[in-house]
């Protein structure tokens, strides 16, 4: 499913290079879930965005749903991105539309048709419990609820990967849970789950597969 | 996905607001001016036409010439090299043609004690020599001939009306190029100022896997509604001063150039200047579409 090979990455700030992820190799399976854990500038995010080809490596392979990610033309990159879904910790909802727009726009431009839209994005809002909130604006919507209609912006296309960064790091502890338990029901349909989050109690409190990161490296791989 | 593709259109010139009208304003402006000189230029092309075709060269004769003697003057004159053809005219039919001028004053005509109009002969230059270095040759060659009192013939002004009606094209190229070229930037700076307010939806879109046909044709789109709608304007603007104008300027246009009617543009240059207008969007919403590579 996910396979890094000897990946590093490095920056290049003007004449200075930064090591962002050093030497990391690691595998993850069809259906497992897997929590990303380590201090703020470990290298989670440069991580996720290694997975999601917003990055590419400075060295080592990855690869994603069993595509080697380096060699996607860019409308190959586009068509693998279509297959699975991504959440920040910043919920990046669309604020001139509402939630069901916000929802049904990532199935317009990646050309769903018209027909099925409305059946999807309601099903995916009813997925994250927000059916009653569609026609609501993201400035009207809690922390946890605009989090929650990002997680059904990332899993409308029914996808097979879904790439949480840091989805809690706004949250407080009872929005956090709430956003945490639709993360684990989208996992239990069977979509494989990887979540970066710099908070240990909560990577321990998931009871998963746990990859430690420290300075670029990675440190640990429990559970 | 069309219907989604004009709709973020629609959506976006709804964000550029004022630099979108302001966009607008331009090309409209522009293909005004284009499309008004182009309207008079063709006019003109019609009367230069016109009278290219109708040029003459008229030989007066000393006297009038019986019949065998018309007969061998008119073998003389089409011998003589870019002749086209040639026609007697007496001295009867030269006054009945004047009478037919005069109209209801032909009655002074009447009164004249003799006719005083000569014989002539018209000669219709070939169509190689309608130039006025061509009808030169032509007029000093005939003159010469010993039946000829007078020689009146020149295409010198058809050539000014032609040099005036190349002026009008140039200097509508010119100010159509120059108005085409503001409404191009600010269909540039339009788009611009869309791609900056629709970042976070370009981010959204290349993140859930768009095609990049999604993220950019509704910047061409965007520019080329733009540039169909100041093409719109400025033809109706064009038919409405070609109303108002048309019957003031046509006993002038009739006076000066013969021409009794002034014409709309044809069907043909319509379309070009519909299609002008798209291309000048179009161009200005492609040009700011490479700000939004990935």
């Amino acid at each position: 499913m996910i396979e890094l090979h000897r990946v590093s990455k490095i920056y290049e700030v003007g004449p200075v290079k930064v090591p962002a992820l050093t030497d990391v190799s690691f595998r993850i399976d069809k259906g497992e879930f897997v929590v990303l854990n380590g201090p703020s500038g470990a290298g989670k995010t440069t991580l996720m965005r290694l997975l999601y080809r917003e990055e590419e490596p400075t060295e080592g392979e990855v690869m994603v749903l069993d595509q080697p990610l380096a060699e996607l033309t860019p409308r190959e990159v586009s068509a693998f991105r279509r297959t699975i879904g991504v959440v920040f910790q910043d919920a990046k909802l669309l604020p001139g539309r509402t939630i069901y727009e916000n929802i049904a726009f990532v199935l317009r431009v990646t050309g769903v048709p018209r027909r099925e839209i409305t059946a999807r994005a309601f099903e995916a809002l009813r997925a994250v419990g927000l059916s009653a909130r569609a026609q609501a604006y993201p400035a009207q919507l809690s922390q946890g609820e605009a989090q929650r209609a990002a997680l059904a912006r990332a899993i409308v296309r029914e996808q097979a990967l879904l790439i949480a960064d840091e989805p809690t790091g706004n949250l407080d502890e009872g929005m956090a849970a709430e956003v945490l338990g639709v993360i684990k029901d989208i996992w239990a349909g069977g979509t494989t789950v990887i979540l970066a989050t710099h908070q240990s109690r909560l990577a321990a409190s998931l009871r998963r597969r746990t990859l430690i990161l420290e300075g670029g490296h990675l440190v640990k791989d429990e559970g | 996905m069309l219907g989604f593709l004009l709709g973020e259109a629609l959506r976006d010139l709804r964000r550029a607001g004022r630099v979108a009208v302001t966009a607008i304003v331009l090309i409209t402006l522009s293909l005004v001016a284009l499309g008004g000189f182009w309207l008079l230029s063709a006019n003109l092309g019609r009367a230069v036409a016109e009278w290219k075709d109708r040029v003459r060269i008229i030989l007066y004769l000393r006297r009038e010439a019986t019949s065998l003697e018309q007969a061998i003057l008119l073998e003389r004159v089409k011998a003589v090299p870019n002749v086209a053809g040639a026609r007697y005219i007496s001295k009867a039919e030269a006054l009945s043609s004047l009478k037919r001028v005069l109209g209801k004053d032909a009655t002074v005509a009447d009164n004249l004690p003799s006719n005083p109009l000569p014989a002539s002969i018209e000669v219709t230059p070939a169509p190689g020599a309608a130039t006025p270095e061509g009808a030169r040759v032509l007029v000093t060659r005939l003159g010469t001939m010993p039946e000829v009192e007078e020689v009146e013939g020149s295409v010198e002004w058809v050539e000014r009306l032609s040099d005036w009606q190349r002026l009008l094209v140039s200097i509508g190229l010119g100010l159509g190029a120059t108005l085409a070229l503001a409404a191009i930037l600010t269909v540039t700076t339009a788009t611009t100022l869309v791609l900056h307010a629709r970042r976070d939806e370009t981010e959204i879109m290349r993140l859930v896997g768009a095609p990049e046909a999604a993220i950019r044709l509704p910047l061409l789109l965007q520019g080329l509604i733009q540039g169909l709608l100041g093409a719109t304007f400025a033809l109706l603007g064009l038919v409405a001063l070609y109303r108002v104008a048309a019957p003031k300027l046509e006993p002038l246009m009739s006076l000066t150039v013969g021409l009794p009617s002034l014409e709309f543009l044809p069907a043909s240059a319509i379309l070009r200047l519909l299609a002008a207008g798209a291309a000048l969007g179009a161009f200005g919403g492609w040009l700011a579409r490479g700000r939004s590579a990935m």
